[in-house]
């Protein structure tokens, strides 16, 4: 693929642009027409759009089967297979875990292509910018919590711990609040600290839970790793450059 | 899910043992909700959706020596669903793949982009709505924003399932999205604002 000319060329190539699946020489030539173009821009706009809504929204569109279906469809399998049901069976199946989870990894949400990552991966970052931006719409921004406290009120709550670190004047880091994030079934934990003023996140999840949810690209930076069976996020409003340091910190003090 | 074979054979071999059979059939039936879900999405009523699903099964375990080991399980059981769903309703005389594109055209170019997805999120994209914008959509567009961003399969899965090249593919994508939103939108002009209940 090469040159966009015109408008229909674009057409063509929106559904992977806004996927993030074109090639680089593409989409770099697909950047200058659609900075160029209103209209075009307006098209990347709404099916981004439309995409992020249906991602943050995928568990709840799902459903479950009923079980009485469940159990219809297992035993066709005992009528065509032509097996007779034997006693009990041990399952051999294992469930496939995302490898790039065990790595950390910064995505650049703010529209920078990010190439051959895991969707989960990027789904999951994708859901926790979300609830980053929701959580600090709505919640009180002048509140102030003790990370002490709040573990522990944590604790007894929802039954597992979890290390918040320390509000650090001299990182102008203070901790407003610590809540359930229902982005991931309410099996993460959600610190919300402000850093030198602005909103700034961290994600604790249980196992790889939630990695199976949601959007993407809301001009926020997510930084994922995983330790000790729980996978770790920091969601920030700044460059992964600026934000290293205050990764660095969490990380040693998160775990 | 990937499906990954439990013993050592070579890849492309039928399940032989009593194991693998039976790895194959859990495999199979771990992405019944999947299922059943986009049988609903396909028939609308519970009963034909179930009906559908069964049938699925019925067909995916007599032909299970066909499963290319390695390759995406839930895409395969997707094209036997679609399949089955379309030679279905080419007894039944409908037609079985409907786009009216001009009318979609005109769905998606008729509003102005007025919010940023932010704004949509915070006003609270209920899903109510959004299930509402899903199911006004045309059928064929319908069918490719579901596969895609609901259950997550690549271009050429769904072309394999749609049975439409992967440009078709794509263009169904696009302007279904693009479709939805505008009715998204339509929605929640005529709604009061709202917070995020969450």
């Amino acid at each position: 693929m090469g040159d966009i000319r015109n408008c229909r060329d674009v057409d063509e190539h929106l559904t992977p642009y806004v996927d993030g699946e074109e090639t680089q020489e593409t989409r770099r030539s697909l950047d200058a027409h659609i900075s160029a173009c209103p209209p075009c821009r307006e098209h990347v706009e709404s099916e981004r759009s439309a995409r992020q809504i249906l991602h943050s929204h995928r568990g709840d569109l799902k459903v479950h089967a009923p079980e009485a279906l469940r159990d219809r469809c297992a035993r066709l399998r005992q009528v065509e297979g032509g097996q007779a049901p034997a006693g009990p069976r041990t399952s051999v199946i294992r469930r496939w875990v995302p490898l790039s989870l065990a790595a950390t990894l910064v995505l650049a949400v703010t529209g920078a292509i990010v190439f051959g990552l895991n969707n989960r991966v990027e789904a999951l970052a994708a859901s926790l910018a979300i609830d980053h931006v929701k959580c600090f719409k709505v919640g009180a921004r002048d509140k102030h919590v003790d990370p002490e406290r709040a573990a522990n009120r944590w604790q007894q709550n929802q039954g597992w711990p979890i290390a918040i670190p320390q509000t650090e004047p001299a990182e102008e880091l203070r901790l407003l609040d610590v809540r359930r994030c229902f982005s991931s079934d309410g099996r993460a934990a959600h610190m919300m600290y402000t850093w030198r003023g602005a909103p700034l996140s961290v994600y604790v999840l249980q196992g790889d839970a939630g990695a199976d949810r949601v959007v993407d690209r809301m001009g926020r930076e997510a930084v994922i790793w995983c330790a000790n069976r729980r996978t770790y996020a920091v969601v920030a409003d700044g460059h992964p450059h600026d934000m290293a340091h205050i990764v660095d910190y969490m990380k040693a003090r998160v775990r | 899910m990937v499906f990954r074979r439990p013993s050592g054979r070579p890849p492309g071999a039928a399940p032989t043992g009593d194991a693998d059979a039976e790895a194959f059939a859990q495999a199979a039936l771990s992405h019944v909700d999947s299922l059943y879900g986009t049988a609903l999405r396909l028939t609308r009523r519970p009963a034909d959706a179930e009906d559908l699903v069964q049938d699925t099964y019925l067909k995916a375990f007599r032909a299970s020596h066909q499963f290319e080991r390695g390759t995406n399980l839930k895409a395969w059981l997707f094209t036997i669903l679609h399949n089955t769903y379309r030679n279905a309703r080419r007894h039944d005389g409908r037609n079985p793949v409907d786009v009216d594109s001009e009318a979609v055209d005109r769905a998606a170019g008729d509003e102005r982009v007025s919010l940023s997805p932010e704004q949509i999120l915070m006003r609270g994209t209920l899903d109510a709505d959004l299930q509402a914008a899903l199911d006004a959509l045309p059928e064929a567009f319908r069918q490719a924003v579901w596969l895609r961003d609901v259950e997550e399969l690549s271009y050429a899965e769904m072309a394999k399932v749609l049975d439409v090249p992967i440009g078709t593919v794509m263009s169904r994508i696009s302007r279904g999205r693009r479709a939805l939103f505008a009715g998204l939108q339509a929605r929640r002009g005529t709604a009061e604002p709202r917070m995020a209940s969450r």
